[in-house]
Order: C-alpha cells, then structure tokens, then sequence
C-alpha cells in the first residue's frame, strides 16, 4: 500500500468517523484542527482505523501519535 | 429490548444514531451513572437505544471514579439530578489495584469490598427512591496460580469470583438493588474479546468499543424493567416450533418428538419455555391448525413437555395471526410491546412484524438446536423485582377462561358476579406485602390514575406514615382462583382534604366490582376520620386512557383548577353514594391456604 493510497483511505475513515464527507486532512493536521477530535472522538478513530486497515496499534504508539503525518507513517509500518 | 437480532447492536451505527436523535415528545427518564470507568463512550449509545425503546433519557455523568463520594455526599450532583435509576459500573481495573493494596489479612477482602458496595447502595437508597442497578466484576485472564485460580482463597480469581456471588446475594437482600452482570457478557463474548488494555490504558475503557454497545443494552433492558417495561407473554407456534414436522399432516404419531426427536431438541426447548412460563411469563398459542388436532398433542402425546395447563390463551385456526394475537392481548390485557412471538416461519414473522410493529420478533434460526440461543442473545426476559405471585400468574388468567366461559351462562350480570363468590381483603400495607406492592406500582400501565412509580423504599415510607398516609391493598379470589394483591390505594392528608395520591388496579379483575370496593373504602375512611373533601387526580398517559372519566363514574365534579399535574377531581363524603358490589369481606391468609 502506498503513502498516497494509505492517505486516500484513512481520510475515507476519518469522514466516516466523524460524519463530515467534506473534511479534508493535511500530514500537518493535529486533533485541535478537527472540530470534535477530543480524547473521546480519538478513541473512536484508533478503533476505526485499526479495524479498516486490519491492524493493531500499541499503547505507546496510540499516545504517540502528534498529527495525521504520523499516523498514515504508523499504518505504513504496521501495514507491510 | 432487542426487537429482532443483535445486529441492531453496531458501535458506529448507533454512536452515528445518537447525533442524530429526533426531538420528540417520548417518555422521558433521568439516569445517572456512576463508575469508576470512563462513560463518554457509553452514554451516546444509552441514548440511541433508549430512543429506539421509545424513551428520552437524561443522564447524569459523575465526574470519574466518583462512586462513594457522590453517594455519601448529601449535596452531590446525583441527588440533586433526582435520578429516576442509577447506574453504578465498576471494574476489575480498579478492584485488581484494591486487591493487591489489601492491608489486612486477603482473606477478608471480599467480606470487606462487599460490605463498601452495600454501604453505597445503602446511602442512594436513604437519599432517592431511584432503583440502583449494580454491576459485576469482569474476572481476570491472568492465572498467577494456574487452575487453582478460582478454588483459591487468596487469589485475584477466587476473591472476584466470590465478590461477584457475594453482589448478587446481598443484592437480593436489599430492595430496589438490580445486577448488571457484565461479566455474563464478557464470559458469553469471550473475555479476550471484551478485554481491551489498550483502551483501558489510554482512556479507562471497561471493555473494547465494539462490545459497549452489549453493557449499554444491558443496562437499557434492565432499566426498562424497572419503569415497568417487561415481557409478559410468549406467544408460540406449533409445528415446526414446538415439535419437528406438520400434526396435520403426519398425525399425532408422526410428528418430531419425545422418541421420534432423536436429538432431543423440541424437548430442551420446551423444558425452557415451561420454566418461563414458571417465572411468571405467560405462554400462548398461536397455530394455523385445526384446534381439536392441536389441542390433542397436548392432551395426549407422551413427549410433550409442555401441557395445556400451562398455556394461558390456545388459539389455533385459520386466521391470520396477527389477528390471533390481537385476540391474545385482548384476552390477557396486555400492552403488545410486553408479547414475544415466536416462530419458524419467516413468512408469519414478517407479517406480524409488518402488522403489530410493536410485538417483538425474533429472528429464529432455521436450526431448531438454536432457538434457545437465539432468544436468549435478546435478553428478553428481565426481572424488575421477583415475587411469589408471578409463579401463580398462569394459572390465574387460565382461571378467567373459564370464568369467562361461565359467564356466556349467564343472562344478568348481577347474578353472575354473585355466583363468583367472590371475597376480598383490604388492609394498610403490610411488611410482607411491600415486594407486590412496588411490583404492582411498576407493572400497572392502563388501570393507573397517576402512573406514579414509587419504589419499594416509599411505599414502606408510607406504610409507617400513620399521620400523612392511609395506604391500603385489596386482595381478591373467588371460586375459581385466588388472584392475590390486586388493587392498590394511596391517601394523603392535606388538612381536612384527603387526597387519592395513587389508585392503581390490575386489568385482571376488571367489572367485577373491586374498584366500587376500593371507593366506598376511600369514603368510609374520609367519613371516619372527618375530612370534608375527597380529591382525586388522572395525569393521562399514552396507556391510562381507560380512566379518564373514572371520578365522573363516582359522581366526582371537576375542579378549575387543574394543575400541571393532570386534571383534579373533587367531592364530598357526605354527597357519595355508597356503591353496591357482591363482594365478600375478610378472608384471612389462613383460609387462602386452605
């Protein structure tokens, strides 16, 4: 899967998750940019994107995340 | 309640549903909640699913890991929520940490945490009439003591395990206490399912997000069943349902059952519905056959469990069965969101899900090994409180068939209520009477001039109350069967003006003159201890109908002014006209025995 594909799907869910189809994502987005992306909403997106892309974060990883630039790279890594 | 299949129980689907939750004029219920987990993920999903029961719910989110301090603490923000139930949700989380911190010897731990939990439901019951709904522990995964785990004295295991039984013992000891118990779920899904460490690290999750939509049902159902909404009746079909084959076709000897079920499947089956119908659910019968084949199954096949004395209503014909189950209710004077139909046919469950969109159906398995399982995902059958009446309730409504065939005898009504020989006994409250009490209070939607739900905990308030309070129950049998505490009034004083706070009479005893006895009782008491005015309140609700011009029946007059609280009625002891009934006063307990 490719950086772009990775980025084209986690936006998919991200809309999905947060019922916006017209939410847009840059690699530089943190949770303070999307409007309801609290420590609640949060726990949603991590089951929602380990479930779409059939992979399992840790702990450590999940608070590691900073912004969408580091997820679509903790996919890619997880995902190979 | 599940209304068909757990696929209704989807975490994305319904968090959507709750952002989207229309604003209508349902029945509102406040629910707080208390935990020492995190809740933001739980409550979205009570109010989806309390909307799709029909209910608007409120809650109250105590702040995290708060149980104690906003039970103990009179001015906390749960009693001034007013909380109609409360939730209290606990975890393995905390309880591991409670555990291994145990200064004392561990062998008293459990006696010591089970104690703590009391003393919490203790303080919400002095401070709110509101019925606490308890959870268990999930046990634990890990096995520091392999096996011996659970047989452990002083192990994590054995200590939860115990803790557990322990809830649920002394849950039974205290009125208004109710068990959620997750750890049925969590055991049923499989604990390495339910178990999220991940999620209990970063947010203090109870379990994985996709099973919180199972605790949030849970909870929903058990709620329901405190406000009165439970199951009453299963309706049953026959072939194919209650034995393999067509009677019709193969004949009393051909069908699938006793020796010819090899497997032994409509057997299970059966004993499972016989021990509904013996907690208190009535069974019927809803067949397309003719009634003489059906009914000899029951009469004469050596493999059937299930007998005719235990189905309350026999309807077997060529109608269609929606309109046979209108004809049940009918009969047994129950809402349809209390039936449950089951049956093999998807034909007929489409129907009568198309027909009667209240009645639950559900989606049964083509494997008949599966029904049971089937319907026991729904969690259908919640109990509110348990008392000794629901085990008699069958064999009560049976009882009114045969009433009701003996009165198509009759020409006059008055000759027929006289040759019922009917007796009643009216009494305060009584200790022993309390569990019924607060059940009848619970249960009664139509006969219910107030449909105000106090708990146990208030109408044994009320019972001690002699100054304020004259609250008195009528029980009621004649000769075909005893009907138990039927009839329920509360008076309150207000200086010379004495108020009917609540009259409430099961639809069983309808027209038999009970609610003329409980009159003259109300105004032979206001009479005897000199008021000057009787009143008395109808707050309509979506079920109460059948009672909106019940004081005008008694000669009451309409008062001007009605308040928020329904409309006021008002008359003077001195202007009733005692009303004539053909009950016998005062049997004792004693001769009920007998």
């Amino acid at each position: 899967m490719t950086r772009a594909e990775i980025n084209h799907k986690l936006g998919g869910v991200l809309q999905q998750v947060f019922d916006n189809p017209s939410l847009v994502f840059a690699d530089t987005t943190t949770a303070n940019d999307v409007e309801g992306w609290d420590s609640v909403m949060h726990v949603s997106v991590i089951v929602a994107v380990e479930k779409a892309f059939g992979v399992r974060f840790s702990t450590k990883e999940v608070k590691s995340l900073a912004n969408v630039g580091d997820f679509v790279r903790l996919i890619e890594k997880r995902a190979q | 309640m599940l209304k068909s299949d757990r696929r209704e129980l989807e975490y994305f689907a319904l968090m959507k549903r709750a952002k989207e939750l229309p604003i209508s004029d349902n029945r509102q219920l406040r629910v707080a909640i208390l935990a020492d987990v995190s809740t933001q993920h739980l409550t979205p999903l009570l109010r989806a699913l309390f909307a799709g029961n029909g209910v608007t719910v409120h809650i109250y989110e105590a702040g995290f890991d708060t149980v104690e301090l906003e039970a103990l603490d009179p001015n906390s923000g749960l009693y001034s929520f007013d909380p109609e139930v409360v939730v209290i949700l606990q975890s393995l989380g905390k309880l591991k940490a409670n555990y291994y911190d145990f200064p004392a010897d561990p062998a008293s731990f459990v006696a010591s945490k089970a104690t703590h939990i009391e003393q919490v439901w203790k303080a919400i019951r002095a401070r709110s009439g509101a019925p606490i709904i308890q959870s268990t522990f999930v046990l634990p995964y890990e096995r520091p003591f392999g096996n011996y785990g659970n047989a452990g004295v002083n192990t994590l295991h054995g200590a939860a395990s115990d803790l557990n039984r322990e809830i649920c013992l002394r849950a039974r000891a205290n009125p208004g206490v109710l068990i959620n118990d997750v750890d049925y779920l969590a055991a049923w899904v499989g604990r390495r399912h339910f178990i999220d460490e991940k999620l209990w690290s970063v947010s203090k999750s109870l379990c994985a997000l996709e099973l919180m939509p199972d605790v949030a049902q849970n909870v929903v159902d058990i709620a329901l069943a405190t406000q009165g909404r439970t199951v009453k009746c299963v309706v049953l079909d026959l072939d194919n349902t209650l034995w393999g084959g067509v009677v019709g076709d193969e004949g009393l000897d051909g069908i699938e059952l006793g020796d010819r079920d090899e497997t032994g499947t409509f057997r299970s089956f059966q004993l499972y519905l016989r021990e509904l119908g013996r907690r208190g659910i009535l069974l019927a019968v809803c067949s397309k056959n003719d009634e003489s084949v059906a009914r000899r199954v029951f009469q004469e096949h050596p493999g059937m469990v299930l007998r005719e004395a235990d189905i309350a209503v026999f309807i077997a014909n060529w109608d269609d069965k929606a309109t046979n189950i209108r004809r049940i209710r009918e009969k047994l004077n129950i809402g349809f969101d209390s039936m449950v139909f089951l049956d093999d046919n998807p034909f007929e469950r489409n129907l009568v899900r198309q027909l009667l969109p209240e009645v639950i159906v559900p989606e049964l398995s083509e494997d008949p090994e599966l029904y049971v399982r089937t319907i026991s995902e729904l969690n259908l059958f919640e109990v509110a409180s348990h008392s000794e009446l629901d085990l008699q309730r069958a064999a009560l409504y049976r009882d009114q068939e045969e009433r009701a065939l003996e009165s198509s005898r009759f020409v006059n009504l008055d000759d027929y209520l006289k040759s019922l020989e009917t007796r009643a006994r009216v009494a305060r409250f009584e200790p022993r009477e309390l569990g019924r009490i607060a059940q009848l209070l619970q249960r009664s939607n139509q006969f219910n001039l107030t449909t105000r739900r106090h708990s146990e905990a208030e109408c044994e308030a009320m019972m001690r109350d002699e100054e304020a309070y004259f609250p008195f129950s009528i029980s009621v049998r004649d000769r075909f069967g005893d009907f138990g505490l039927i009839n329920l009034v509360i008076l309150r004083h207000s200086g010379t003006v004495l108020e009917i706070d609540t009259f409430v009479m099961s639809c069983r005893v309808l027209q038999r003159g009970v609610e003329q006895l409980a009159m003259n009782k109300i105004f032979e008491y206001a009479r005897r201890v000199g008021c000057d005015r009787v009143i008395g309140r109808y707050i309509p609700s979506p079920k109460n109908g059948m009672v909106k011009s019940f004081y005008a029946q008694f000669g009451f007059e309409r008062l001007s002014g009605d308040d928020a609280e329904g409309l006021l009625w008002s008359l003077k002891p001195s202007d009733y006209v005692e009303r004539e009934v053909y009950i016998t006063e005062g049997h004792s307990l004693a001769e009920q025995a007998a």
